[in-house]
Protein backbone atom coordinates (compact mmCIF):
# COMPACT_ATOMS: atom_id res chain seq x y z
CA UNK A 1 0.00 0.00 0.00
CA UNK A 2 1.25 3.73 -0.56
CA UNK A 3 1.80 5.98 1.97
CA UNK A 4 -1.15 8.38 2.26
CA UNK A 5 -0.59 12.04 1.47
CA UNK A 6 0.45 14.15 4.05
CA UNK A 7 -0.47 17.75 4.17
CA UNK A 8 1.72 20.18 5.54
CA UNK A 9 -1.42 22.15 7.10
CA UNK A 10 -5.10 21.22 6.64
CA UNK A 11 -7.54 24.07 7.60
CA UNK A 12 -10.76 23.42 8.92
CA UNK A 13 -13.08 25.75 7.88
CA UNK A 14 -13.54 27.83 4.46
CA UNK A 15 -14.70 31.64 6.20
CA UNK A 16 -11.98 34.18 6.62
CA UNK A 17 -9.75 33.05 8.60
CA UNK A 18 -9.85 29.76 7.21
CA UNK A 19 -8.88 30.91 3.82
CA UNK A 20 -6.18 33.39 4.89
CA UNK A 21 -4.21 31.24 6.53
CA UNK A 22 -4.75 28.74 3.62
CA UNK A 23 -3.20 31.62 1.55
CA UNK A 24 -0.26 32.52 3.81
CA UNK A 25 0.35 28.79 4.21
CA UNK A 26 -0.17 28.70 0.23
CA UNK A 27 2.73 31.36 -0.24
CA UNK A 28 4.82 29.63 2.35
CA UNK A 29 4.84 27.20 -0.04
CA UNK A 30 3.03 24.63 2.61
CA UNK A 31 1.32 22.18 0.75
CA UNK A 32 -2.34 23.51 1.86
CA UNK A 33 -5.60 22.19 2.16
CA UNK A 34 -8.94 23.47 2.91
CA UNK A 35 -11.98 21.23 4.31
CA UNK A 36 -15.28 23.06 3.71
CA UNK A 37 -18.51 21.54 4.26
CA UNK A 38 -20.77 23.88 2.46
CA UNK A 39 -19.48 27.05 0.86
CA UNK A 40 -16.49 30.00 1.40
CA UNK A 41 -17.16 32.51 3.87
CA UNK A 42 -18.71 30.83 6.96
CA UNK A 43 -20.56 33.53 9.12
CA UNK A 44 -19.70 36.33 6.34
CA UNK A 45 -21.35 34.91 3.25
CA UNK A 46 -24.75 35.44 4.83
CA UNK A 47 -24.06 39.08 5.58
CA UNK A 48 -25.37 41.29 2.91
CA UNK A 49 -23.25 43.92 3.16
CA UNK A 50 -19.63 44.57 4.53
CA UNK A 51 -18.61 48.09 5.18
CA UNK A 52 -15.41 47.36 7.72
CA UNK A 53 -13.40 45.47 6.13
CA UNK A 54 -10.49 47.96 4.76
CA UNK A 55 -9.92 48.61 1.16
CA UNK A 56 -13.80 48.17 -0.20
CA UNK A 57 -14.76 51.48 -0.11
CA UNK A 58 -18.50 50.66 -1.35
CA UNK A 59 -19.26 47.94 0.94
CA UNK A 60 -18.93 44.39 -0.26
CA UNK A 61 -21.21 41.65 -0.10
CA UNK A 62 -20.04 38.53 2.49
CA UNK A 63 -20.43 35.88 -0.42
CA UNK A 64 -18.17 38.04 -2.99
CA UNK A 65 -15.69 38.82 -0.63
CA UNK A 66 -15.47 35.24 0.60
CA UNK A 67 -15.54 33.89 -3.00
CA UNK A 68 -12.68 36.40 -3.60
CA UNK A 69 -10.50 35.12 -0.81
CA UNK A 70 -11.01 31.49 -1.62
CA UNK A 71 -10.23 32.12 -5.57
CA UNK A 72 -6.85 33.98 -3.85
CA UNK A 73 -5.78 31.27 -1.52
CA UNK A 74 -6.15 29.23 -4.14
CA UNK A 75 -4.28 30.98 -7.20
CA UNK A 76 -1.23 30.39 -5.05
CA UNK A 77 -2.37 26.33 -4.98
CA UNK A 78 -4.00 25.88 -2.01
CA UNK A 79 -7.01 23.53 -2.54
CA UNK A 80 -10.12 23.02 -1.04
CA UNK A 81 -12.47 20.07 -0.13
CA UNK A 82 -16.31 20.35 0.25
CA UNK A 83 -15.80 18.28 3.67
CA UNK A 84 -17.85 17.71 6.18
CA UNK A 85 -15.08 16.97 9.34
CA UNK A 86 -16.81 14.22 11.40
CA UNK A 87 -13.36 13.21 13.73
CA UNK A 88 -10.07 14.29 14.47
CA UNK A 89 -6.76 12.75 15.73
CA UNK A 90 -5.02 15.98 16.52
CA UNK A 91 -2.04 14.37 18.64
CA UNK A 92 -1.48 11.43 15.99
CA UNK A 93 1.62 11.80 14.34
CA UNK A 94 0.33 13.01 11.41
CA UNK A 95 -2.55 14.52 12.60
CA UNK A 96 -5.54 12.59 10.98
CA UNK A 97 -8.84 14.38 9.89
CA UNK A 98 -11.70 11.84 9.11
CA UNK A 99 -14.58 13.49 6.29
CA UNK A 100 -17.52 12.66 4.11
CA UNK A 101 -14.88 12.86 1.47
CA UNK A 102 -12.11 10.20 2.95
CA UNK A 103 -9.74 10.31 5.34
CA UNK A 104 -7.04 13.38 5.17
CA UNK A 105 -3.69 13.52 7.30
CA UNK A 106 -1.61 16.79 8.05
CA UNK A 107 1.37 17.89 9.90
CA UNK A 108 -0.37 20.86 11.17
CA UNK A 109 -4.06 22.07 11.80
CA UNK A 110 -5.44 25.56 11.62
CA UNK A 111 -9.07 25.07 13.50
CA UNK A 112 -11.29 27.77 11.75
CA UNK A 113 -14.55 26.39 12.51
CA UNK A 114 -16.21 29.77 13.25
CA UNK A 115 -19.61 30.13 15.49
CA UNK A 116 -23.25 29.67 14.99
CA UNK A 117 -26.48 31.65 15.99
CA UNK A 118 -27.49 31.07 19.15
CA UNK A 119 -30.94 29.18 19.69
CA UNK A 120 -33.32 30.62 21.73
CA UNK A 121 -34.04 27.00 23.04
CA UNK A 122 -37.75 27.16 22.78
CA UNK A 123 -40.22 23.72 21.83
CA UNK A 124 -40.41 23.83 17.85
CA UNK A 125 -38.55 26.11 17.20
CA UNK A 126 -35.69 23.94 15.21
CA UNK A 127 -38.89 22.76 13.02
CA UNK A 128 -40.29 26.02 12.58
CA UNK A 129 -37.15 27.69 11.07
CA UNK A 130 -37.67 28.26 7.63
CA UNK A 131 -41.42 28.54 8.21
CA UNK A 132 -41.22 32.01 10.27
CA UNK A 133 -37.75 31.24 12.62
CA UNK A 134 -35.32 33.00 10.77
CA UNK A 135 -31.49 34.07 12.33
CA UNK A 136 -30.73 35.90 9.29
CA UNK A 137 -32.23 38.84 8.64
CA UNK A 138 -30.00 39.76 5.41
CA UNK A 139 -30.97 36.39 3.47
CA UNK A 140 -34.50 35.82 5.22
CA UNK A 141 -35.76 39.30 5.66
CA UNK A 142 -37.03 39.86 2.05
CA UNK A 143 -39.40 37.11 2.76
CA UNK A 144 -41.20 39.25 5.58
CA UNK A 145 -41.93 42.15 2.84
CA UNK A 146 -45.10 44.14 4.05
CA UNK A 147 -45.36 42.05 7.32
CA UNK A 148 -44.74 42.38 10.80
CA UNK A 149 -41.43 40.75 12.58
CA UNK A 150 -40.27 40.81 16.20
CA UNK A 151 -36.69 40.51 16.51
CA UNK A 152 -35.38 38.81 19.72
CA UNK A 153 -31.90 40.64 21.32
CA UNK A 154 -30.39 43.76 21.81
CA UNK A 155 -26.82 43.37 20.80
CA UNK A 156 -25.39 44.82 17.62
CA UNK A 157 -26.61 41.94 15.11
CA UNK A 158 -30.05 42.82 16.59
CA UNK A 159 -29.49 46.29 16.02
CA UNK A 160 -28.64 45.89 12.68
CA UNK A 161 -31.00 43.37 11.86
CA UNK A 162 -34.05 45.51 13.39
CA UNK A 163 -32.90 48.11 10.84
CA UNK A 164 -32.28 46.33 8.07
CA UNK A 165 -36.24 44.90 8.42
CA UNK A 166 -37.48 48.10 8.85
CA UNK A 167 -37.12 48.63 5.77
CA UNK A 168 -38.78 46.04 4.43
CA UNK A 169 -41.44 44.96 6.91
CA UNK A 170 -44.61 46.81 7.78
CA UNK A 171 -43.76 46.62 11.62
CA UNK A 172 -40.69 46.02 13.18
CA UNK A 173 -40.74 44.72 17.49
CA UNK A 174 -37.84 44.48 19.25
CA UNK A 175 -37.65 42.23 22.26
CA UNK A 176 -35.13 42.76 25.18
CA UNK A 177 -34.95 41.15 28.50
CA UNK A 178 -33.24 44.36 29.73
CA UNK A 179 -34.88 47.89 30.16
CA UNK A 180 -31.63 49.35 27.25
CA UNK A 181 -30.06 48.42 23.98
CA UNK A 182 -26.19 47.15 24.60
CA UNK A 183 -25.87 47.62 21.07
CA UNK A 184 -22.97 50.43 20.58
CA UNK A 185 -24.93 54.08 20.33
CA UNK A 186 -24.75 54.39 16.71
CA UNK A 187 -27.22 52.06 16.07
CA UNK A 188 -29.60 53.90 19.03
CA UNK A 189 -31.17 57.46 17.14
CA UNK A 190 -32.00 55.61 13.94
CA UNK A 191 -33.79 52.75 15.62
CA UNK A 192 -35.49 55.21 17.90
CA UNK A 193 -36.24 57.15 14.89
CA UNK A 194 -37.55 54.42 12.79
CA UNK A 195 -41.07 54.97 12.55
CA UNK A 196 -42.47 50.91 12.46
CA UNK A 197 -40.08 50.36 15.09
CA UNK A 198 -41.57 49.16 18.44
CA UNK A 199 -39.61 48.05 21.52
CA UNK A 200 -40.70 45.39 24.27
CA UNK A 201 -38.36 45.65 26.79
CA UNK A 202 -37.70 43.42 29.66
CA UNK A 203 -39.09 40.80 27.88
CA UNK A 204 -38.35 37.54 26.89
CA UNK A 205 -39.99 34.96 24.45
CA UNK A 206 -41.87 32.18 26.38
CA UNK A 207 -43.32 30.34 23.46
CA UNK A 208 -43.20 30.63 19.68
CA UNK A 209 -47.34 30.36 18.27
CA UNK A 210 -48.24 28.41 15.24
CA UNK A 211 -50.17 26.12 12.68
CA UNK A 212 -47.36 24.56 10.82
CA UNK A 213 -46.12 28.28 10.62
CA UNK A 214 -45.50 30.77 13.10
CA UNK A 215 -48.04 32.79 14.00
CA UNK A 216 -47.04 34.98 16.85
CA UNK A 217 -44.80 34.49 20.38
CA UNK A 218 -45.74 34.63 23.89
CA UNK A 219 -43.82 37.53 25.90
CA UNK A 220 -43.62 37.31 29.12
CA UNK A 221 -42.28 40.15 30.98
CA UNK A 222 -38.95 39.47 33.04
CA UNK A 223 -39.87 41.70 36.06
CA UNK A 224 -44.04 40.86 36.58
CA UNK A 225 -44.06 37.46 34.80
CA UNK A 226 -46.66 38.86 32.92
CA UNK A 227 -47.36 36.85 29.83
CA UNK A 228 -49.09 38.77 26.67
CA UNK A 229 -49.66 37.30 23.12
CA UNK A 230 -47.84 39.23 20.10
CA UNK A 231 -49.63 37.81 16.75
CA UNK A 232 -46.21 38.36 14.18
CA UNK A 233 -45.07 36.36 10.52
CA UNK A 234 -41.93 36.29 11.55
CA UNK A 235 -39.29 36.02 14.74
CA UNK A 236 -35.63 36.87 13.86
CA UNK A 237 -33.45 35.12 16.73
CA UNK A 238 -30.42 37.50 17.25
CA UNK A 239 -29.24 36.45 20.81
CA UNK A 240 -25.56 35.91 20.22
CA UNK A 241 -23.39 32.95 19.37
CA UNK A 242 -22.16 30.04 19.80
CA UNK A 243 -18.83 28.72 18.92
CA UNK A 244 -18.30 25.00 16.77
CA UNK A 245 -16.31 23.55 19.07
CA UNK A 246 -18.13 19.91 19.25
CA UNK A 247 -15.24 18.10 16.94
CA UNK A 248 -12.26 19.61 19.38
CA UNK A 249 -13.76 19.48 22.78
CA UNK A 250 -12.07 16.70 24.58
CA UNK A 251 -8.76 17.74 22.47
CA UNK A 252 -8.25 21.35 22.52
CA UNK A 253 -8.91 23.42 26.27
CA UNK A 254 -12.23 25.05 25.90
CA UNK A 255 -13.46 28.19 27.97
CA UNK A 256 -16.17 28.40 29.74
CA UNK A 257 -18.24 29.33 26.73
CA UNK A 258 -17.03 26.62 24.31
CA UNK A 259 -14.53 28.66 22.60
CA UNK A 260 -11.33 27.33 21.83
CA UNK A 261 -8.44 28.79 24.20
CA UNK A 262 -5.43 30.49 22.10
CA UNK A 263 -3.98 33.76 22.48
CA UNK A 264 -2.88 35.87 19.39
CA UNK A 265 -0.49 33.62 18.39
CA UNK A 266 -3.11 31.16 18.11
CA UNK A 267 -1.26 28.42 19.49
CA UNK A 268 -3.59 25.63 21.23
CA UNK A 269 -3.05 23.55 24.03
CA UNK A 270 -1.49 20.69 21.05
CA UNK A 271 1.25 21.38 19.14
CA UNK A 272 0.89 21.84 15.81
CA UNK A 273 -2.72 23.47 16.30
CA UNK A 274 -4.28 26.57 15.69
CA UNK A 275 -7.37 27.99 16.66
CA UNK A 276 -8.17 31.05 13.86
CA UNK A 277 -11.03 33.50 13.80
CA UNK A 278 -14.02 33.51 15.62
CA UNK A 279 -13.28 29.95 17.59
CA UNK A 280 -10.83 31.46 19.47
CA UNK A 281 -10.88 33.23 22.74
CA UNK A 282 -10.84 37.12 22.13
CA UNK A 283 -12.24 40.75 22.60
CA UNK A 284 -13.49 41.25 19.77
CA UNK A 285 -15.09 39.14 16.19
CA UNK A 286 -14.52 40.45 12.83
CA UNK A 287 -13.60 39.45 9.46
CA UNK A 288 -10.14 41.80 9.61
CA UNK A 289 -9.19 39.79 13.46
CA UNK A 290 -10.34 36.59 11.98
CA UNK A 291 -7.95 37.12 8.71
CA UNK A 292 -5.13 38.60 11.50
CA UNK A 293 -5.73 35.01 13.32
CA UNK A 294 -4.96 33.15 9.87
CA UNK A 295 -1.49 34.98 9.10
CA UNK A 296 -0.24 34.34 12.99
CA UNK A 297 -1.07 31.01 12.27
CA UNK A 298 0.93 30.58 9.30
CA UNK A 299 3.75 32.02 10.95
CA UNK A 300 3.45 29.54 14.31
CA UNK A 301 2.92 26.56 11.68
CA UNK A 302 6.52 27.61 9.88
CA UNK A 303 8.06 27.74 13.10
CA UNK A 304 7.04 24.81 14.15
CA UNK A 305 7.52 23.12 10.98
CA UNK A 306 11.02 23.57 11.37
CA UNK A 307 11.31 22.37 14.67
CA UNK A 308 11.81 25.62 16.42
CA UNK A 309 8.23 25.84 18.43
CA UNK B 1 -22.25 18.73 -16.59
CA UNK B 2 -23.04 22.32 -15.29
CA UNK B 3 -26.63 22.53 -13.78
CA UNK B 4 -28.55 24.66 -16.34
CA UNK B 5 -31.10 27.21 -15.77
CA UNK B 6 -34.70 25.92 -17.10
CA UNK B 7 -37.89 26.87 -17.63
CA UNK B 8 -41.48 25.93 -15.90
CA UNK B 9 -42.22 24.26 -19.39
CA UNK B 10 -38.39 22.26 -19.58
CA UNK B 11 -39.61 21.61 -15.84
CA UNK B 12 -42.91 19.68 -16.70
CA UNK B 13 -40.95 17.72 -19.24
CA UNK B 14 -37.72 16.67 -17.59
CA UNK B 15 -39.01 14.98 -14.35
CA UNK B 16 -41.40 12.71 -16.90
CA UNK B 17 -38.06 11.17 -17.96
CA UNK B 18 -36.54 7.28 -16.40
CA UNK B 19 -33.56 9.42 -15.68
CA UNK B 20 -33.98 10.87 -11.88
CA UNK B 21 -33.73 14.70 -12.50
CA UNK B 22 -32.52 17.08 -9.11
CA UNK B 23 -33.85 20.46 -9.29
CA UNK B 24 -32.95 23.16 -6.92
CA UNK B 25 -35.28 25.52 -6.41
CA UNK B 26 -33.77 28.98 -6.16
CA UNK B 27 -34.14 33.28 -6.17
CA UNK B 28 -31.39 35.27 -7.05
CA UNK B 29 -32.06 37.23 -3.95
CA UNK B 30 -31.97 34.39 -1.64
CA UNK B 31 -28.62 34.18 0.36
CA UNK B 32 -28.51 30.22 1.44
CA UNK B 33 -28.97 29.42 -2.02
CA UNK B 34 -26.03 31.07 -3.43
CA UNK B 35 -24.59 29.50 -0.62
CA UNK B 36 -25.62 26.16 -1.82
CA UNK B 37 -24.77 26.84 -5.70
CA UNK B 38 -20.69 26.21 -5.96
CA UNK B 39 -21.15 22.78 -4.34
CA UNK B 40 -24.40 21.81 -6.27
CA UNK B 41 -22.38 21.95 -9.32
CA UNK B 42 -19.95 19.93 -8.22
CA UNK B 43 -22.81 17.85 -7.40
CA UNK B 44 -24.14 18.14 -10.69
CA UNK B 45 -20.59 16.65 -12.10
CA UNK B 46 -20.72 13.92 -9.78
CA UNK B 47 -23.55 12.47 -10.30
CA UNK B 48 -23.99 13.64 -13.83
CA UNK B 49 -23.95 9.55 -15.11
CA UNK B 50 -26.97 8.74 -12.27
CA UNK B 51 -28.82 12.20 -12.56
CA UNK B 52 -29.51 15.20 -14.10
CA UNK B 53 -29.04 18.21 -12.01
CA UNK B 54 -31.08 21.68 -12.65
CA UNK B 55 -32.26 24.97 -11.22
CA UNK B 56 -35.17 26.60 -11.56
CA UNK B 57 -35.43 30.42 -10.26
CA UNK B 58 -38.93 30.23 -8.34
CA UNK B 59 -39.67 34.41 -9.46
CA UNK B 60 -39.71 32.50 -12.85
CA UNK B 61 -41.54 29.96 -12.62
CA UNK B 62 -44.12 30.70 -10.10
CA UNK B 63 -47.14 28.46 -11.24
CA UNK B 64 -44.83 25.55 -10.58
CA UNK B 65 -43.28 26.16 -7.42
CA UNK B 66 -46.58 26.67 -5.86
CA UNK B 67 -47.72 22.96 -7.24
CA UNK B 68 -44.62 21.66 -5.78
CA UNK B 69 -45.13 23.24 -2.85
CA UNK B 70 -42.19 24.67 -2.20
CA UNK B 71 -42.59 27.15 0.40
CA UNK B 72 -38.52 27.62 1.59
CA UNK B 73 -35.41 27.96 -0.59
CA UNK B 74 -33.33 26.44 -1.12
CA UNK B 75 -34.96 23.13 -1.72
CA UNK B 76 -33.61 20.43 -3.36
CA UNK B 77 -36.37 18.07 -5.20
CA UNK B 78 -35.67 14.34 -6.96
CA UNK B 79 -37.56 13.49 -9.60
CA UNK B 80 -38.11 10.11 -11.82
CA UNK B 81 -41.03 9.36 -14.18
CA UNK B 82 -42.72 12.85 -13.01
CA UNK B 83 -42.95 11.83 -9.77
CA UNK B 84 -41.32 13.32 -6.75
CA UNK B 85 -38.97 10.82 -4.66
CA UNK B 86 -37.93 13.23 -1.99
CA UNK B 87 -36.79 17.05 -0.86
CA UNK B 88 -34.85 18.28 0.98
CA UNK B 89 -35.17 22.12 2.47
CA UNK B 90 -31.62 24.70 3.12
CA UNK B 91 -29.00 21.56 3.16
CA UNK B 92 -26.38 22.75 5.68
CA UNK B 93 -23.52 20.82 3.64
CA UNK B 94 -22.68 18.96 0.71
CA UNK B 95 -22.63 16.01 2.65
CA UNK B 96 -26.21 16.38 3.38
CA UNK B 97 -26.43 16.93 -0.25
CA UNK B 98 -24.88 13.63 -0.90
CA UNK B 99 -27.01 11.72 2.01
CA UNK B 100 -30.11 13.52 0.81
CA UNK B 101 -29.50 11.97 -2.77
CA UNK B 102 -27.86 8.29 -2.00
CA UNK B 103 -31.19 7.95 0.13
CA UNK B 104 -33.45 9.17 -2.69
CA UNK B 105 -32.15 7.03 -5.52
CA UNK B 106 -32.42 4.04 -3.69
CA UNK B 107 -36.45 4.84 -3.31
Amino acid sequence: MSEPHVYDMIVVGGGPGGYTAALYAARAGLDTLVLEKLSAGGQMALTEQIDNYPGFEEGIDGFTLAERMQTQAERFGAKTEYAQVDRMDLTAVPKVLETSEGVFYARTVAVATGANPRELGLPGEAALTGRGVAYCAACDGMRYKGKTVVVVGGGNSAAADAMLLSRVAKKVILVHRRDTLRATKIYHAPLMQAQNIEFRWNSVVAELLQDGKLTGVKLRDVNTGEETTLPCDGVFISVGRKPATDLVAGQLTLDRSGYIVADETTRTNIPGVYAVGDVRTKPLRQVVTAVADGAAAVHMAEEYLAGGE
Amino acid sequence: MAALNISQEQFREMIQGDKPVLVDFWAPWCGYCRRIAPVYEKIAEEYGDRLTAVKLNIDEAEQVTEEEGVEVIPTLILYKNGKALDSVVNPGSKAAIDQFIREALEK
